[in-house]
């Protein structure tokens, strides 16, 4: 017990400690983050060990706090200390010249720690949600760290989507309190049995959907996903994207599991969402022209893959194929941990690109990797894992995702039933976008580490042989990177798959690497090369450089550093249009009032329009009949007689 | 001890208020200690009155047979005045300072004095007469303060309030014939105290007309615009009587009425009652919208205010105890909230001298704890857990949900949307503020903080610590709220 409440609230109260620091004694704040993240790990590693128990702390809000030790929770507990201590370590270098705000940006991170474990170890949806929410608003200040117009816009959107995300899982949760009478993750499954409001779960279910669906940017709600995580500092934007959206996840596939396990409108919704978040996230980073969006908008991809295996996890639940189920839980559950390590190796690389380069343009920063072979190998490792290269780690779990596809397409009568036809339709666009996701980090890999700038001089900079990150942040970044193959290797990733779903999952190197799992995994890389080499090479390169497809549409080159974004705009739009609806009807309730202006007083003159508001109808009429001779007697008398009036009326005519 | 005794608290602050007029005292020093003196006195002897008086009711003065002064210290009284008495001393604090530099200074601490007296006399009525005659008393002792600063807008907003409130008073004068006729003169009773013999259709007009007579106070839709038109008044006036005492005042009338004259068993089912239901649920949409389009800081508070008040109506309109528990929670917590923002709005204003959300951009680095507990403030408004305002809207959706019906539904979708308005109200204002776009910062040339002195920051950082406080560990309260809910206190 005191190790998890330690877990979660040691960090939250160093936090105000790490801000005194920043403010007093700037340099000791990275050293002291340094050693609470990295106590935080050790204490995870204990927590992972067996030390922990589960326990409810009795609360006041009509739920109490309850956390769980099951393996899954502590598993990912883990995992989310390791990139906090990996990013703090990485972070040391990359904050060395910009100090604004220094002790604000570890204050946060350390209340965002604390709240992750929090998410992470509780049990039961309550808990989760509280540490969600201040999980939403402590992380907003990583986006708008920098404070530049694109971090402020970006922050205006990742609040509105959280706040919205919040609110409607604070209704989802409500209802399956009234629906199912607990929130209790184990106690779900058995209450829902016996209760007698099927369709309330089935609202609650998708309200919860929407809410974390929000964080994990899933479709209609990710616009703040690509916008955000650019902006954020490099080793903040690591945790966007690799923890804070796996805890979105978190909460769908606790909704998966234990709120609406075996209903398949369920399944096929998020199969449905998972599918176009991967190809929106997939297209969107193949002609994107700056380094953290195209990788932002690869979580977002890599996010519907995920989406899939869980649709495909209550789906098998719901036809009642234990197997198929028990492998869409692997496969997901090992693309959540590979995702989330390769996007800490990945970003971490970029974070040097932005130290050294302070731009993320791709044709600004073309060729800049040619000599800098320990961050080509550590990047190589990343793209090559998260592409699912056979014998990295990417490629175990999308071929066990695909095999759950596939699996599912014949399980559901493949084409001649439209269940069927659509996860057949699904397997490839899951190839497709896998595809993509090759395409996508080659052109990134290519254009920093193996092609020339089209500035020689520039590139004459770039080739001199220079320091160009510090020996600790070469450590955080390798050292992440060698992970990948390590991962690939079945024994390993099957032991991980099975500690943390407690199940018996059974890879080995026949298993995995026999033809017909390989076949996926190289269709989808031999789409890619041909996406490659056909859509990137020649028409997204243009001139030499590359282009955004507004520029190929318009012809002309912009600053790629600016994107723009009409969805605010609208957004303001459509608010305003209701606001000015209403105003129109506020105006008409001061109608009344003036009209007992005219029978009362003699004053009509203009009044400031912030006190007065002339009224819809009484404006109207105040400008035609301003000089009314008054009526003697006070607003009460008048009013008075109006009311008996009316209830004499109103009396007359009820009988 | 003697329930006659309640008057005690009652007669204190309007006698000594009163005396202010005639005392005039020229030092400041000294009208503050009096004043301030008053004021903690009654609430010490409120508080006395809360663990020692009995529930039994006492009649004080009879006008006929029927119509009788009548006072009881119930559960809804021990709440609503307790409520007040924490408040009033703490705002007088803030009222010192905010009023330092304005002349006629007795004046205004006479009537802000007298209305927390009326205030205490509205939560202890114990019949339909009773309240009605403090509701009246409460508007004519108001509308000096709203009016205060004897400009053009604030001699119209006191004309306007005056028509409102005493308009509205009226309109539920109906409601306190008709239930002194047909219930037991009137008395407070849980559960109604309707006796036979009446018309149905004639009770339920009268409880529409009670409902939106003292639904004046309470800012329902049509007649909210008094509200804020009112916010010209100075800030100690919209933080305590605006947000809290006057408007609360309203809804307790409301709770009153529904769940002690007519009773919840009458009118459940009723077109009545649906008709309250989806004018509340219209209200607190509209309103939290028409506060998104607002550009005066203290304006757009108001018509958060009667949103949230609507908030209440509607927990109140669905007619079960659970509604009325998160309707009397909501109650006491967006007191809580509302006064905390208001009086950051105000120090704002105080220091400044700038009354626009457009004048907010880069304030926050110049008046750090201000704008920070104004943030806090704003996150408990929108319903963000760890806070209190989670609290009551966590009750009031399980209450609307677990009544459901199309009122029910369309109440918890009203919630959720103003939930997100209101992010965008209030949240809008601090991001603005801490988080200034290149090159729109007011204040850039004008470094250094300089937040509010201390006098004013004391209430908003108490505020601040309840509401945090409330927000981690409510049981105590809510328990209690409970209690009064299930009609055991």
């Amino acid at each position: 017990m005191i190790l998890i409440l330690g877990l979660i609230f040691i960090p939250m109260l160093c936090a105000p400690v790490a801000y005194v620091i920043g403010r007093k004694k700037e340099k000791a704040t990275e050293p002291f983050a340094m050693v609470v993240t990295a106590a935080e790990l050790l204490a995870c590693m204990c927590l992972l060990s067996g030390w922990g128990r589960d326990f409810t702390l009795q609360g006041g809000i009509s739920v109490s706090l309850s956390f769980t030790t099951r393996h899954f929770h502590c598993a990912y507990a883990l995992i989310g200390a390791f990139m906090w201590a990996m990013t703090t370590f990485f972070a040391k270098e990359y904050f060395q010249k910009e100090r604004e705000h220094i002790g604000r940006y570890w204050m946060f991170l350390l209340l965002t720690l604390g709240a992750t474990e929090g998410v992470m170890l509780s049990a039961d949806f309550m808990t989760a949600f509280i540490f969600f929410e201040i999980l939403s608003f402590t992380s907003f200040t990583w986006v708008i760290h920098e404070e530049t117009k694109e971090a402020i816009t970006a922050a205006y959107t990742y609040l509105f989507i959280a706040v919205f995300g919040g609110m409607v899982l604070f209704m989802g949760l409500a209802l399956l309190q009234k629906g199912a009478g607990t929130l209790v993750f184990e106690a779900l499954p058995q209450a829902l049995a016996v209760s007698d409001h099927p369709l309330m779960v089935r609202g609650a279910g998708f309200c919860i959907l929407l809410g974390f669906g929000a964080k994990a940017g899933m479709f209609p709600l990710h616009i703040w996903l690509p916008m955000a995580h650019p902006v954020a500092p490099s080793p903040a934007s690591a945790l966007l994207s690799g923890i804070l959206t796996k805890v979105g996840i978190y909460g769908i596939l606790m909704t998966a599991l234990y709120v609406l396990p075996r209903d398949s409108a369920f399944g096929v919704v998020v199969l449905v969402l998972g599918l176009i978040t991967m190809v929106i996230g997939a297209v969107m980073a193949l002609v994107s022209v700056n380094l953290k969006r195209t990788m932002a908008c690869s979580s977002m991809s890599q996010i519907g893959f995920i989406l899939t295996g869980i649709a495909m996890l209550v789906l098998f639940e719901s036809a009642g194929e234990k197997e198929g189920a028990e492998n869409a839980l692997t496969g997901l559950t090992l693309h959540m941990v590979n995702h989330s390590l390769i996007k800490l190796t990945l970003f971490c690389a970029a974070g040097v690109v932005v130290m050294r380069c302070h731009t993320l343009v791709l044709d600004e920063i073309r060729g800049w990797g040619r000599n800098k072979t320990l961050l080509k190998i550590a990047f190589a490792l990343g793209a090559l894992g998260i592409s699912g290269v056979p014998l990295f780690n990417g490629y175990l779990s999308k071929t066990l995702l695909h095999e759950a596809i596939a699996e599912g397409a014949a399980c559901f009568g493949g084409f001649s039933q439209p269940l069927g036809a659509l996860l057949k339709v699904s397997e490839w666009i899951f190839l497709g976008s896998g595809g993509l996701t090759f395409a996508y980090m080659l052109k990134l890999f290519i254009c920093i580490f193996a092609e020339r700038n089209k500035d020689a001089k520039r590139q004459a900079e770039f080739d001199v042989r220079a320091n160009y990150m510090s020996p600790l942040s070469g450590v955080v970044i390798f050292g992440s990177s060698l992970l990948m193959p390590i991962l690939g290797q079945p024994f390993v990733s099957s032991a991980i798959a099975g500690y943390m779903t407690e199940q018996e999952v059974s890879l080995n190197y026949a298993g995995a690497f026999s033809w017909d799992s390989l076949q996926g995994g190289l269709i989808s890389l031999g789409f890619g090369l041909i996406i490659y080499l056909v859509i990137v090479r020649k028409v997204l390169i243009k001139g030499g450089s590359y282009c955004t497809v507004s520029q190929l549409l318009s012809g002309e080159k912009e600053d790629g550093r600016h994107t723009k974004d009409g969805k605010r705009g609208g957004l303001n739009v459509g608010l305003s249009i209701v606001t000015e609806f209403f105003r129109i009807i506020d105006m008409g309730m001061d109608a009344p009032l003036q009209l007992l202006k005219i029978f009362l007083t003699k004053e009509q003159k203009k009044e400031d329009r912030h006190t007065q508001v002339y009224g819809f109808f009484g404006g109207a009429l105040t400008g035609k009949r301003g000089e009314e001779h008054p009526i003697a007697g006070g607003f009460s008398f008048a009013l008075m007689m109006t009311c008996i009036g009316i209830l004499i009326i109103l009396y007359f005519t009820i009988r | 001890m003697n329930p006659i005794l309640l008057l005690v608290p009652i007669f204190i602050p309007i006698i000594g208020g009163f005396l202010l007029i005639p005392l005039k005292f020229k030092e400041n020093r000294i009208r503050n200690l009096y004043s301030e003196a008053v004021v903690c006195l009654t609430s010490i002897l409120v508080w006395v009155a809360m663990f020692t008086i009995s529930r039994e009711p006492v009649e004080v003065y009879s006008f006929t047979q029927g119509f009788s002064i009548d006072f009881r210290l119930d559960g809804a009284a021990r709440l609503f005045a307790g409520m007040v008495s924490v408040m009033w001393p703490l705002v007088m604090l803030y009222a010192f300072d905010y009023m330092k530099k304005t002349t006629r200074k007795n004046m205004f601490f006479a009537f802000y004095i007298m209305t927390y007296g009326i205030t205490l006399g509205v939560a202890f009525s114990s019949n339909m007469t009773t309240m009605y005659t403090f509701f009246e008393m409460l508007t004519l002792v108001t509308i000096p303060l709203v009016s205060y600063y004897e400009s053009r807008e604030s001699r119209y907003a006191g004309r306007k309030y005056a028509a409102f409130c005493i308009g509205g008073a009226s309109l539920g004068f109906f409601a306190v014939v008709m239930t002194t006729l047909y219930g037991q003169a009137g008395n407070f009773i849980y559960g109604g105290c309707l006796n036979d013999g009446f018309d149905p259709e004639m009770m339920q007009l009268a409880f529409l007309f009670g409902f939106f007579g003292f639904g004046v106070k309470a800012a329902v839709f049509p007649l909210h615009d008094w509200l804020p038109t009112a916010s010209v008044a100075p800030t100690p006036v919209t933080a305590l009587l605006h947000a809290v005492a006057v408007v609360n005042s309203g809804v307790f009338a409301i709770v009153r009425l529904t769940y002690y004259t007519f009773g919840t068993d009458f009118l459940k089912d009723t077109p009545a009652r649906d008709l309250a239901l989806y004018v509340s649920v219209f209200s607190l949409v509209f309103a939290a919208w028409m506060a998104l389009g607002e550009g005066h800081f203290k304006r757009r508070l108001a018509y958060s205010t009667v949103s949230n008040l609507s908030y209440m109506l509607y927990g109140l309109m669905l007619m079960t105890p659970a509604g009325l528990c998160a309707a009397l929670l909501h109650m006491l917590f967006h007191g809580i909230i509302k006064m905390s923002l208001f009086l950051c709005a105000g120090a704002f204003m105080h220091v400044t001298g700038k009354s626009f959300v457009s004048d907010t951009v880069g304030v926050g680095k110049k008046m750090p704890v201000t704008f920070a507990f104004y943030t806090l403030g704003g996150l408990s408004l929108t319903g963000i857990p760890l806070f209190c305002g989670f609290v009551s809207k966590w009750k009031l959706l399980q209450a609307g949900i677990a009544e459901g019906g199309p009122g029910g539904l369309a109440g918890v979708f009203a919630l959720l949307l103003s939930a997100l308005l209101c992010a965008i109200y209030t949240l809008g204002i601090s991001m603005r503020a801490f988080f200034p776009p290149k090159g729109e910062d007011l204040y850039e040339k004008d470094p250094g903080r300089k937040d509010a002195n201390m006098l004013m920051l004391i209430p908003i950082i108490v505020f601040g610590i309840i509401n945090i406080a409330v927000g981690i560990y409510p049981a105590p309260i809510v328990a209690f709220v409970e209690k009064i809910a299930a009609g055991l206190l």
